[in-house]
């Protein structure tokens, strides 16, 4: 048997649909005989003309594909008022209504539907319309399945937000002694101020002036202790990005107090040159936080090959080119070998045993998330300069 | 009566160098406070004061200088180190490096008192 001539539709390996859209076509007459100009306007007066029109225009035809997308049974079931192919998607309906009465060629959009199954697939919707003069009403509704793609974006996001948080983890872990000291300090006065005042108040003659004021400063160091943990959990805890505008500056006194106490147990001095009028920028404070607190460890770890005495970090934050901020991390440690310096961002660059080599990928990846720059070089006596320039914050 | 000894305290936190000069003047005794080995050693002399509290890591830079400078000037002065590190490592060696007692923080008044009498070679005040 020779095979059956298939219609164009049939044969094309993509969900479509044939849409007879003359009735929408006769309400947008009877609108322009009214005098409407700005359908937009009068759909939102009358939005249940939206509604009207999907039950009107109707599915003539479709193809195999579309029956699978909409897991029907069978083509017949599709050959319905177009309604169900907005029940999750009404302002797509609208949108597709308005391009239609302008007169457009095409109107594509990314849109949720329902399948006859009831699961919601994510689409991008292609409507071509006829133009005046060709075939009468035929209007082409094409759908891609978006749903994979998103999916495994979604999971890549969640992948990205693991890993991140992850390499948070291990630098917090890097530096339990420094933590632990920090908390330790605040933990320590508020315990003397305390056994003082008790003291005091063993006394016959309390010195309740001074007693007063030694509870003041158990409230302040408890303050300050309440703070640091807050600090930790920020880093420490998962949670969804926020992107604000924030200053760099203030984004560089948050790391530096991470790994001060690590630094002093090195015997690293730091200096600190924070550029005045720094342009504001927009981005997550904690990752960039995690960004100064890796490049920092990093350099701390860099000048373990030099004596103590010739151990210095320079941070510096600075004005790049028009309104964006940026901030450079200098060494005086061995330098990057060469060899490294093409692969130091490329993922698992160590070299230190035992070194997982994530923070400086980490820190790549963050940074390009902010549409910013990060760059290694050698400085021309020794040491290693690491540069991260945001972009400017055109909000 | 005799003045009271008077204690010298450096301690880089603010709070922490406030609580121990409180400490040391309700039980008595006097205290300077410094945040830092140099300024310390400005205003040292030797017989000025009768014991050192610290919390410098005296195996960095600062607080090994400090030594040096004490060992040439008054060698005889206790030193009690009071330090968030608990390692008993670091607690060996402030001790073989001639430090009268290592305590750790938080530090308890009565631990600290004792320690600081027996380094002043007194008996116990009372509170």
């Amino acid at each position: 048997m020779p095979p059956q001539p298939r219609s164009l539709i049939a044969s094309l390996p993509i969900p479509l649909w044939d849409v007879d859209a003359q009735a929408a076509g006769r309400i947008f007459d009877r609108l322009r005989a009214e005098g409407v100009t700005d359908l937009d306007a009068h759909l939102r007066r009358h939005p249940d003309l939206v509604d009207l029109a999907c039950e009107i225009v109707v599915v003539t035809e479709a193809n195999r594909d579309a029956v699978e997308l909409m897991g029907a049974a069978d083509p017949s079931a599709l050959l319905r008022p177009v309604s169900y192919l907005f029940s999750m998607a009404r302002e797509t309906a609208r949108r597709i209504m308005l391009a239609h009465f302008a007169g457009r060629r095409n109107h594509v959009e990314e849109a949720k539907i329902r399948t006859f199954d009831g699961r919601v697939r994510d689409v991008l919707f292609l409507v071509t319309f006829p133009v005046p003069g060709e075939q009468l009403d035929t209007t082409l509704l094409m759908m891609i399945d978006n749903t994979a793609r998103l999916e495994a974006e979604a999971r890549l996001r969640q992948i990205e937000a693991d890993f991140s948080h992850a390499a948070r983890l291990s630098t917090l872990g890097q530096m339990t002694a420094s933590i632990a000291h920090e908390i330790k300090q605040p933990l320590s006065a508020i315990l003397t101020n305390a056994e003082t005042s008790l003291r005091w108040l063993a006394k016959p003659d309390p010195n309740l002036p001074k007693v007063r004021q030694l509870a003041e400063r158990i409230a302040a160091s408890a303050q300050l202790a309440a703070d640091i943990i807050a600090r930790i959990q920020d880093m420490a805890g998962k949670r969804q990005p926020r992107h604000g505008r924030l200053d760099l500056n203030d984004v560089i006194r948050e790391a530096l107090n991470f790994t001060r106490h690590d630094s002093e147990e090195r015997s690293i001095r730091t200096r600190l040159d924070l550029a005045a009028n720094l342009p504001p920028t927009i981005g997550e404070r904690i990752q960039l936080q995690q960004v100064v607190v890796n490049l920092l460890v990093n350099s701390a770890q860099a000048l373990e090959a030099v004596p103590p005495q010739e151990r210095e970090i320079q941070v510096a934050t600075y004005r790049a080119d028009p309104g964006s901020a940026a901030f450079s991390i200098r060494d005086t440690g061995p330098g990057i070998p060469a060899d490294d310096l093409e692969r130091i961002f490329g993922g698992f660059y160590s070299t230190k045993a035992g070194g997982m080599g994530i923070g400086l990928t980490i820190c790549q990846s963050i940074v390009a998330a902010h549409g910013g720059t990060i760059t290694a070089g050698n400085l021309p006596g020794r040491g290693a300069e690491f540069r991260v320039v945001l972009p400017p914050n055109l909000a | 009566m005799p003045s009271p000894p008077l204690i010298a305290i450096v301690e880089d936190d603010a709070a922490m160098r406030q609580a121990l000069a409180d400490l040391i003047e309700v039980v008595g005794f006097e205290a300077r406070a410094f945040d830092s080995g140099e300024s310390f050693l400005a205003s040292h002399a030797p017989g000025r004061f009768g014991c050192l509290i610290t919390d410098l890591n005296l195996l960095g830079e600062s607080g090994l200088q400090l030594r040096r400078r004490l060992q040439a000037l008054e060698p005889s002065l206790p030193v009690i180190i009071i330090s968030a590190q608990a390692n008993p490592g670091a607690r060996a060696l402030a001790l073989r490096c001639g430090a009268f007692a290592y305590l750790t923080k938080p530090v308890s008044d009565q631990v600290l008192l004792q320690h600081l009498n027996r380094a002043l070679g007194q008996a116990t005040p009372q509170a």
